[in-house]
C-alpha cells in the first residue's frame, strides 16, 4: 500500500429534498492504494451512501473529499474522469436491454478501447464469474444471481483503479460467494485494484479486508477495540487460543500459532442476563460485563456494548433483549461460538484498525 | 377526384405531417427527457399547461396562428399564410404537448438506475441521458407516432393555414371534408379509408421493425 486513493475530511451529506433526518458524517477517512476496506453496519447506517460519494454520483454538502490527490469535482465534466477510475457496483445492479456482452462492454466502448482487446477482456471477465460463452445470451430471464454476476464481470472488465461494491455477493448462490471473495482477492493483488465494498456479513468483511469501518446512523462506530483482538497464538493441537489480557483466553478451533488477530461477528454473540450466569454451564469464549451501550439499529435489533475484561459489542435481536430484561449498566454474561471466532491472520493488529 | 390530385393530397399529408412530428420530436423529447430528470420549483405547473395544451382543438392553435401569420399579424411579412410550411408550423405547436407528455411518462418509467449506472461506469452526463432515451426507445417510438397520428388526422389546423388549395395544399383531411361539402360521400369515406390505412402502415412497418431489433436480444 502506497499512495493515497481517497482522503475525506469533515464530510457531511444529506439527501436533498428527502424529508428524512438522516445525514452521512465522516469527520476522516484515508483509503490507500490497494486497500481492501469493509463497510460494516445494519440497514440505514450510510454504508451506500458513502459509497455514492466515494463513487462520485453525490457530492458532499461540506467537507472535504479528495481523490488521488484532486478534487474529483474541479473540471466541469462532472466528475467524468474520476467515475472513470472508480466504478461502483450496486446491491441490485442493472443491465441495459440487450446480451450480456452488451453490458460487458458497455463501459469498455465508453472508453473506446479497441475491439480485439474488449473481446479479450469480455471472455476474462465472463471467465471470473464462471459465465464463459455467455455473451451472446440476452439479459431477459438471467436469475438474480446471474444478473449480479454480469453485472461484476462488467465492473471487473474495466480494470478499474477502485472497485466500490454494495454487498456484492448479496444475491449470489453460498457456493460461489467464496469464488467471488477470490476474485476480489485476485484482482487486489494482481491490479492493484484498491476495494471499498459493504456488507452485512460481519465474517464477509473479516475474510476480504485490510480495514473495517462500522458505520451506524450516517456515523463511524470506532471498532477498533471491540470484538477485535490481536495476540499470540497457542494451541493444544484441536483448539488454539489467543490471551488479550492475561487470563482471557479466546478460544478457536484449528491449530493457529504466531500473532494473530481475530475478530468477532456481532451477530454471533448471545447475552445472558447477570442472574443467569450462575446456572450458565462453563466453557470456552465466556464472558462477564456491564452493559454500557445500547442503540437500536432498526425495528428488530440492537446494538449492545458490554463492558469487562474486554469490551464487545454484540448484535441482538430485540425480542431477545426483552425476554432477558438486558437493559443500561445490567451485568450480562456473554457467549460465543468456537467457529464465530474468525482468524484473520499473521497481521499487525493496527492492520485492522480503520484508516 | 382523379388519381394525380389524389397521390398529390397523400403525399402533401404524409410530408408535412411527417415533418411536424420529426421537429415536434426534436423539441418535445430533451425537454421530456429534462423534465423526467430534474426537480425544480414550478415543474408541476409546467406539466399542468402540458396537459392542457394537450387538449386545445384544433381550430383555436389554427386561429392562433392565422392571427399571426394573416398579412395584417405580426408574422405576415414572412407571407407563410396558406402554404405547407404553416401547416407544418400549426401542427408542429399542435402535436408538440402530446409528444413532451408521452415520451415525460416513457422516461419516468425508465429505471432509475439506468442512468446511475451508466454514470458509474464512465458515462458523462450527455452520454447517461443517451443511455436513458435508448433504454426507453420502444414507448419513445410510440410518443411520436402518436403525433404524427395526430398530426395526420386533424383538420382545422390544415384548413385555416393551408386554405385546402388544390394541388398545393391540399391535404387528406381537408379533402375529405370538400368532398362531404359537395355531397360527395363515397369520395370522403374512400379517403377517409386511405388515411386509416396509411397510418396502420406506418404503425406496423416501425413496430415490425422494433420487434425484429428486440427478438435479436
Amino acid at each position: 500500500m502506497s499512495g493515497i486513493v481517497y482522503r475525506l475530511e469533515n464530510v457531511g451529506f444529506a439527501y436533498p429534498g428527502i424529508p428524512s433526518s438522516f445525514s452521512l458524517k465522516l469527520e476522516s477517512l484515508t483509503v490507500r492504494a490497494g486497500e481492501v476496506l469493509a463497510l460494516v453496519g445494519p440497514n440505514g447506517a450510510g454504508k451506500t451512501t458513502l459509497l455514492m460519494l466515494l463513487a462520485f454520483l453525490v457530492r458532499p454538502g461540506r467537507g472535504r473529499l479528495e481523490f488521488l490527490g484532486g478534487d474529483p469535482w474541479a473540471g466541469d465534466d462532472g466528475a467524468v474522469l474520476a467515475r472513470r477510475e472508480a466504478v461502483l457496483l450496486t446491491h441490485h445492479p442493472y443491465l441495459f436491454k440487450g446480451t450480456i456482452a452488451d453490458n460487458v462492454e458497455f463501459g469498455l466502448k465508453l472508453r473506446k478501447i479497441a475491439e480485439t482487446e474488449r473481446a479479450a477482456r469480455l471472455r476474462a471477465a465472463l471467465a471470473l464469474v464462471e459465465l464463459e460463452g455467455w455473451g451472446t445470451r440476452s439479459i431477459s430471464g438471467l436469475s438474480a444471481g446471474q444478473a449480479q454476476r454480469v453485472a461484476i464481470a462488467r465492473a471487473l472488465a474495466l480494470r478499474p483503479r477502485v472497485l466500490l461494491l454494495d454487498e456484492p455477493t448479496a444475491n449470489i448462490d453460498a457456493g460461489l460467494v467464496l469464488r467471488i471473495e477470490a476474485v476480489l482477492r485476485e484482482v487486489g493483488r494482481e491490479w492493484g485494484t484498491t476495494v471499498v465494498l459493504s456488507t452485512h456479513d460481519f465474517s464477509q468483511a473479516s475474510r476480504l479486508a485490510d480495514g473495517i469501518l462500522y458505520l451506524s446512523e450516517g456515523r463511524r462506530v470506532e471498532f477498533s477495540h471491540e470484538n477485535c483482538f490481536s495476540g499470540t497464538a497457542s494451541t493444544d493441537g484441536r483448539t488454539s487460543w489467543i490471551e488479550p489480557k492475561p487470563g482471557v483466553r479466546i478460544v478457536f478451533p484449528g491449530v493457529t500459532t504466531g500473532h494473530v488477530t481475530c475478530v468477532i461477528d456481532p451477530a454471533a454473540i448471545r447475552v445472558l442476563p447477570g442472574g443467569e450466569a450462575a446456572s450458565a454451564p462453563p466453557g470456552p469464549n465466556v464472558f462477564g460485563g456491564r452493559v454500557t451501550r445500547m442503540e437500536t439499529t432498526d425495528a428488530a435489533t440492537a446494538l449492545v456494548r458490554v463492558s469487562g475484561d474486554l469490551v464487545f459489542r454484540a448484535a441482538l435481536p430485540v425480542r431477545e433483549l426483552e425476554a432477558g430484561r438486558v437493559s443500561l449498566s445490567r451485568e450480562v454474561l456473554l457467549r460465543f461460538d468456537l467457529k464465530s471466532v474468525e482468524v484473520v491472520g499473521k497481521r499487525p493488529a493496527d492492520a485492522r484498525k480503520p484508516a | 377526384m382523379i388519381f394525380r390530385e389524389l397521390a398529390l393530397a397523400v403525399g402533401i399529408s404524409l410530408k408535412t405531417s411527417g415533418l411536424a412530428a420529426l421537429i415536434a420530436s426534436a423539441i418535445a423529447v430533451p425537454a421530456a427527457l429534462f423534465l423526467a430528470g430534474r426537480e425544480f420549483r414550478g415543474k408541476r405547473l409546467v406539466l399542468l399547461i402540458n396537459q392542457t395544451w394537450m387538449a386545445a382543438p384544433t381550430v383555436v392553435i389554427g386561429l392562433l396562428f392565422y392571427s399571426l401569420l394573416s398579412r395584417s399579424g405580426p408574422l405576415g411579412r414572412f407571407g407563410l399564410l396558406y402554404t405547407q410550411t404553416a401547416m407544418t408550423v400549426g401542427q408542429v405547436f399542435l402535436i408538440l404537448p402530446l409528444i413532451v407528455g408521452f415520451s415525460y411518462t416513457a422516461l419516468r418509467q425508465v429505471d432509475r438506475r439506468a442512468r446511475q449506472t451508466a454514470l458509474t461506469l464512465g458515462a458523462s452526463r450527455r452520454q447517461a441521458g443517451w443511455i436513458v432515451l435508448r433504454e426507453a426507445r420502444f414507448p419513445l417510438l410510440v410518443a411520436v407516432l402518436a403525433g404524427f397520428a395526430r398530426a395526420v388526422s386533424e383538420v382545422g389546423i390544415a384548413m385555416m393555414l393551408g386554405g385546402n388549395i388544390r394541388n398545393a395544399t391540399r391535404n387528406i383531411t381537408t379533402s375529405i371534408a370538400l368532398e362531404t361539402a359537395k355531397g360527395e360521400f363515397q369520395n370522403g369515406v374512400v379517403l377517409g379509408a386511405i388515411l386509416l390505412v396509411l397510418t396502420l402502415g406506418i404503425n406496423l412497418l416501425v413496430q415490425t421493425g422494433l420487434r425484429g431489433r428486440d427478438r435479436e436480444y
